[in-house]
């Protein structure tokens, strides 16, 4: 039997997300939360390896109670169990003291596993640091945005696309990976897999003083690094009105943007004719 | 009192919006524009439990309660009502009856085909001559040695050009030669059993809606839906389920309309500033919230009765007539709000226009929930 941890993470639905216009930022406390991509993907490689091979399968994830959700999502779509890091004392976590954090959950609750994947990078912060700090602090071997997985004894070959080349990798268990978010189209959730998982819906919470942590452990002031501002990047947008007869409004949209327009299709728009490069 | 839904139904309605949206939306105004039944996109819900939202697990469905159930074809309807009526019909008064009334030979034999997606259920009642007044049903069933020998043409059936699995409502005569209502199974490739044109309809067009013919169409005795003389029962019971599912649909065409209605609101700008920051703009956005609101309310509370087991035949005739009053109303607006554009086929609102209609007539027009919630207002002891 395989030990796999999975480490998922909730996302705003950034597509749902109302921004604040003012400042610039996400109104996060209004946004809808999902399984992070990557996460999800992580998930659906365990979900495979589990297709073929005695498996059990532990979704974890750090944040509010709320993101207790995506653990029963995790279950529904063939987690075997859910562990839920929430506490007040953990919230604000950077990317080392949450490396931290799950180190010291999986080595308290899930002491005997043999793999762990993760996404490579969340689609809120995408800093891809959690995955090989985890792996850092648990002191085992990491390979970062595989493709494809696939398990021989107590060795794991892993594929990862390179540049121009794929490099083919074997590392021993225990170990850690990151799932890239090109490999792995996740499948969708069948509505009985929802009933089942409701059906024994308990989720394990861990709070910071179960971990050892003592009640002045605050990660928001303990974590190492600090975001100084959130903001969306200005863009420069020019909206220009040509009007006048069809014929002279086109040739005037091909003097002043034609090279622009060509370029971006790769091919030149009076010929017709391909750029080869 | 808790109106916060639960993780479970919250995840049901992710997981539906999620599948709808992202395999289902993009091909819809063409379905719609074809009038084709995408049978490509049935195939990807079969394993996703779409065609047996309440079976039991036992026989191949997801087990879903019934809120979930009006979630997950409220969130299909709001992308494609033409699929969520197909699945509701299928799901509600096709394969419903069996369970609630079908031997265990039977539920055996048809519900996992239909639970599976395999064999999609229909059901007919309507014809030339009855409808509303399912006492006019003229389609007959002669009783002969080993089975019933059945005759007559039934029009309007929902899911008909694709139908595997149809609940036929015949009359026979009693030993009193007395008209009694009956329900049988009959499977498509029985032979006398024949598929009309597909009919060409305002909204719903990528369902295959089409007349039935039965010509000494012949069905074995254990074809035969609860006992004889049981037709009435098992097709007011079917409707008070399937009631539920149109409710559902009609809002979830509402939600799409209101939602569509407010983001084009924001956008479009007239006199130098946007839809939305004229007050009259605002009172339909208002009105609409209000009334998709209360129809949701009404819809959740006929599925909640329905799953405490109690008595909800007049929440579902409320909770239909008035989502769907609410979808004609919603979808009219939306139309208005957008203008020009809302009338166009460039814009999904003209779909949900045409599509909306029809709920206030189908299983059951809007009169008849009247004469429905009536009747049970009437018959309570003072």
């Amino acid at each position: 039997m395989l030990n796999i941890i999975v480490c998922i993470k909730q996302v705003p639905m950034v597509s749902e997300l109302p921004w604040n216009s003012k400042t610039g930022t996400l109104k996060r406390e209004l946004a809808q939360g999902m399984m992070d991509p990557a996460s999800r993907r992580a998930l659906e490689a365990a979900l495979q390896i589990k297709e073929k091979q005695a498996a059990h399968i532990c979704a974890i994830t750090m944040g509010p109670a709320l993101a207790e959700e995506i653990l029963h999502q995790a279950k529904a779509l063939g987690a075997d169990e859910g562990v839920l890091l929430t506490d007040r004392q953990m919230a604000g976590a950077d990317t080392f003291l949450t490396s931290h954090i799950l180190a010291k959950c999986i080595q308290k609750e899930c002491k005997t596993f043999d793999l762990i994947l993760c996404g490579a990078q969340t689609s809120d912060s995408e800093t891809a640091q959690v995955g090989p700090q985890l792996a850092e602090e648990l002191k085992i071997p990491a390979i970062g945005y595989v493709n494809c997985v696939e398990v021989k004894e107590n060795i794991i070959e892993v594929q990862r696309h390179v540049d121009d080349f794929f490099e083919i990798l074997n590392m021993d268990l225990p170990g850690l990976i990151t799932i890239d978010l090109s490999a792995y189209k996740p499948r969708y959730l069948a509505l009985g897999g929802v009933e089942t998982a409701f059906e024994k819906p308990d989720i394990k919470t861990v709070s910071a003083g179960e971990l050892g942590f003592d009640k002045d452990f605050s990660a928001l002031k303990d974590s190492p690094t600090r975001i100084i501002d959130v903001f969306s990047p200005t863009t420069q947008k020019e909206n220009r009105v040509l009007k006048g007869a069809v014929k002279k409004v086109v040739d005037q949209l091909f003097d002043d943007y034609g090279k622009v327009i060509s370029s971006a299709m790769g091919k030149d728009l009076k010929t017709h004719e391909h750029d080869e490069a | 009192m808790d109106f916060n839904p639960c993780l479970k139904h919250q995840l049901i309605r992710k997981t539906v919006s999620e599948f709808a949206e992202s395999e289902i939306k993009p091909h819809v105004s063409l379905l719609d524009k074809e009038s084709r039944f995408p049978q490509e996109i049935v195939e990807k819900m079969k394993p996703l439990n779409f065609f047996g939202l309440q079976v039991p697990k036992k026989y191949g469905g997801a087990g879903l309660d019934t809120i979930s159930y009006a979630i997950a074809i409220e969130e299909l309807s709001k992308v494609c009502a033409a699929l969520g009526l197909c699945v509701t019909v299928h799901n509600s008064v096709g394969i419903f009856p069996i369970l609630k009334f079908g031997t265990k030979e039977q539920k055996k034999r048809f519900v996992p085909a239909m639970a599976a997606g395999e064999s999609i259920g229909a059901f007919c009642l309507t014809e030339a001559n009855a409808g509303s007044d399912a006492g006019g049903v003229e389609t007959n069933a002669v009783e002969d040695e080993n089975g019933f020998i059945l005759n007559g043409t039934k029009i309007f059936v929902t899911n008909g050009g694709v139908c595997g699995t149809i609940l036929v409502f015949a009359v026979s005569e009693d030993a009193n030669k007395n008209n009694i209502a009956n329900v049988f199974i009959v499977e498509k490739d029985r032979d006398g059993f024949l598929v009309g044109e597909i009919e060409d309809l305002c909204g719903m067009r990528a369902n295959p809606v089409s007349s039935l013919f039965f010509e000494d169409c012949w069905v074995p005795k254990k074809n035969l839906l609860g006992k004889m003389g049981q037709g009435i029962k098992i097709g007011l019971t079917a409707l008070d389920t399937g009631r539920i599912g149109i409710a559902a649909q009609a809002l979830g065409i509402a939600q799409a309309a209101f939602e569509s209605s407010v983001s084009y609101a924001k956008e479009r700008q007239q006199f130098n500033k946007p839809l939305s920051k004229f007050q009259t703009i605002q009172n339909y956005l208002a009105d609409m919230a209000t009334k998709i609101e209360a129809s949701r309310l009404l819809l959740y509370k006929a599925a909640a009765c329905k799953d405490s087991g109690k008595p909800f035949s007049a929440e579902a005739s409320m909770a239909k007539l008035y989502c769907s009053s609410t979808a004609k109303e919603v979808t009219d607006v939306a139309v208005q709000i957008h203008g020009g554009y809302g009338y166009s086929k460039e814009y999904d609102v003209e779909r949900y226009f045409r599509d909306a209609k029809v709920t206030q007539i189908y299983e059951g027009t809007s009169e008849v929930q009247k004469m429905v919630i009536a009747r049970s207002i009437l018959s309570q002891p003072k």
